[in-house]
């Protein structure tokens, strides 16, 4: 096969773009992991929760930290047609001390303990009472926490020890670990002022169908995913992280164009000759776009082992908000072929385009 | 009746002050089992002529006829098989695929479809052995001296058994007996098996194995007879 043989015999030049697209591609798989990475550390902890949509307080502009509701806007919300269930959770940032001058910020949810808003547990036990607190795997390994460990939760300027009774595995909020303690504890965590005025909650998650876009005088209801897009920073970063991506996508596409291009401008008078000899021009853009797809595959299949060479090393600590998702490899492989395919489609036109009469001029 | 018929066949290039009249009104009939040699000074148009029968250039006026069809009028599929089936082209250079060896130049003919691939390895060995090629078959073509690549690129031309061979300057880089080897394995090849070759040369040595000689002046017939 032509197009084997010449990419056989002409490894430096080949390997050189194989190489190019290898890097290229790695970029906008890094890149793509990082978008994932940073939307796992932004609010898992928000989109694993065990319901369908969120009720926020009509004011906050569906931001979890500004959001408060009372007891009764919790009871409306509960009883608003369409909810089958429905459990208030609180949020606050809470800084915790695990170590001597050793602190962290912990994303600290309220739940009802027993109700379905409450996680299960990976190993221990689900909540049974106030000063209890269970914690995410994340915190486990920035921390080091173990079950029937004393987590200080601060109250005021005070710190009220916490008895860790269970392990969770529901990521982070906010790219913070989160730690969940019973609904009351919440409420003294969050607000010390008179515990006749406390909010009940920040938000209420809800199990049932057809809610978005359901609104009390002082709350809305949204989608767990609408609410996912509106934590804050989350948009932003998605726009960010796409945009580098296809940038890279762009590059690589451009590189791999030109690069085609000038191999075809060089060949002109071999290709020529040959449909000078009877190759068709078919044959001929055939073999230039099977090399092509044979130079972003090996590209693209390095680039992967290299992303997970780099997983398996680099970002096995937890401090680089970088994964990877089989889905987001593929994906990112799959368009950096796609992509250098397009590119060559400028060669294909030139190929088509050659008058085989120049293999009697060019002599 | 003849293989090949030209009517009135007229190439110019060029417009108004800058216009040459490369090949004008040549009309000439060639005939199955017929080597002829075409010889002239440079420029007299023989290359272009012969890019025009073997379907590289469209005559600016005139008929060409292969076997009665009209090549002038093919569209690009029709072309395409007409040069790839039809037609053995020997260009004026070697013009091998660099990266290739010499026997991988030969079946390169049998990646362009419409041939049995086993058999065309035969034909492959059948030529090299021929033209003497058996001891350089595997070197890169890169490799290959001026009159290697020469025979090359004869054998590659008789690869698919076309009905026409068109050959410019076979014999330039060989020397005489090799030369005279050549030139009398392809009149064996046109006379065994019922052919036709137009061979373009300035030797007339070599000139005068063919059957026929045709003389070009200026784009025109000056002289047709027999060696
Ligand atoms: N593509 C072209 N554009 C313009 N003029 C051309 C072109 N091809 C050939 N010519 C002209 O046509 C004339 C005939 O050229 P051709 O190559 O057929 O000569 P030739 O007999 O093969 O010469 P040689 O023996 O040197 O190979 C020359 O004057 C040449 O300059
Ligand atoms: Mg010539």
């Amino acid at each position: 096969m032509l197009a084997l043989i010449e990419l056989k015999r002409r490894k430096l030049q080949f390997g050189l773009v194989t190489g190019v697209v290898a890097l290229i591609s790695y970029l906008i798989i890094m890149v793509t992991g990082l978008g994932l990475g940073l939307n796992e550390q932004a609010g898992t902890g928000l989109l694993a929760l065990n319901g369908d949509h969120l009720a926020y307080a009509s004011n906050a502009n569906l931001s979890v930290i500004r959001s408060r509701l009372t007891e009764e806007h919790v009871a409306e919300i509960a009883a608003a047609p369409g909810v089958e269930q429905a459990s208030p959770i609180g949020y606050i940032a809470a800084v915790v001390a695990h170590g001597p001058g050793e602190s962290d910020t912990a994303a600290t949810l309220g739940v009802v303990p027993g109700s379905f808003a409450e996680p299960n547990v990976v190993e221990g036990e689900q909540l049974s009472g106030p000063g209890e607190v269970l914690v995410d795997r994340a915190w486990v390994r920035l921390a080091g926490t173990a079950i029937g460990d004393m987590l200080p939760l601060p109250i005021g300027f005070e710190a009220q020890d916490f008895t860790v009774v269970g392990i969770v595995d529901q990521g982070s909020f906010f790219f913070q670990p989160t730690v969940y303690v019973p609904l009351e504890d919440w409420q003294a965590l969050a607000y010390q002022g008179d515990p006749s005025s406390r909010p009940a909650a920040s938000i209420v998650l809800i199990q049932g169908e057809d809610l978005d876009g359901t609104r009390g005088d002082a709350w809305q209801i949204v989608t767990k995913q609408e609410g996912f897009r509106n934590i804050e920073g989350v948009q932003a970063q998605q726009a960010t992280v796409n945009a580098l991506r296809y940038m890279g996508l762009l590059i690589g596409t451009l590189v791999i164009g030109v690069f085609f291009y000038v191999i075809t401008l060089q060949k002109v008078s071999l290709l020529g000759i040959l449909k000078a000899i009877g190759a068709s021009g078919t044959f001929l853009a055939t073999q230039g776009l099977l090399q092509v797809f044979l130079v972003t595959l090996g590209g693209a299949l390095i680039s992967v082992g290299l992303a997970l060479l780099t997983e398996a090393t680099l970002l096995s600590s937890d401090t680089v908000p970088i994964m990877f998702t089989t889905d987001a490899l593929l994906t990112s492989a799959l368009s950096v072929v796609a992509g250098g395919l397009v590119g060559a489609a400028l060669s294909v036109r030139q190929v088509a385009a050659i008058d085989p009469i120049i293999a009697m001029q060019q002599q | 009746m003849a293989i090949l018929s030209l009517r009135g066949v007229t190439k110019s290039f060029g417009e108004g002050a800058q216009r040459v009249d490369a090949v004008s009104g040549v009309s000439l009939d060639i005939e199955r089992g017929e080597m002829v040699s075409l010889v002239g000074p440079s420029g007299s148009g023989k290359s272009t002529l012969l890019a025009m029968v073997g379907g590289l250039l469209t005559p600016t006026a005139g008929q060409i006829l292969m076997d009665e069809v009209d090549i002038v009028q093919f569209g690009r599929g029709d072309r395409t098989r007409y040069r790839r089936d039809k037609v053995g082209f020997v260009f004026q250079g070697s013009n091998m695929v660099p990266f290739l060896t010499a026997r991988e130049n030969l079946l390169l003919v049998a990646q362009f479809g419409g041939a049995d691939k086993s058999a065309l390895r035969r034909r492959a060995d059948e030529l090299l052995n021929e033209l003497e090629l058996t001891s350089v078959a595997d070197q890169l073509s890169t490799r290959l001296s001026g009159g290697e690549r020469q025979r090359v690129a004869i054998a590659r031309a008789l690869m698919r058994d076309p009905m026409l061979i068109l050959v410019d300057e076979p014999t330039a880089s060989l020397n005489t007996e090799l030369g005279e080897r050549v030139v009398d394995s392809l009149a064996a090849e046109v006379h065994d098996r019922n052919k036709a070759c137009i061979m373009v040369t300035h030797d007339d040595r070599m000139a005068a194995r063919a059957d026929r000689l045709i003389e070009f002046r200026d784009g025109r017939l000056l002289n047709d007879g027999s060696t």
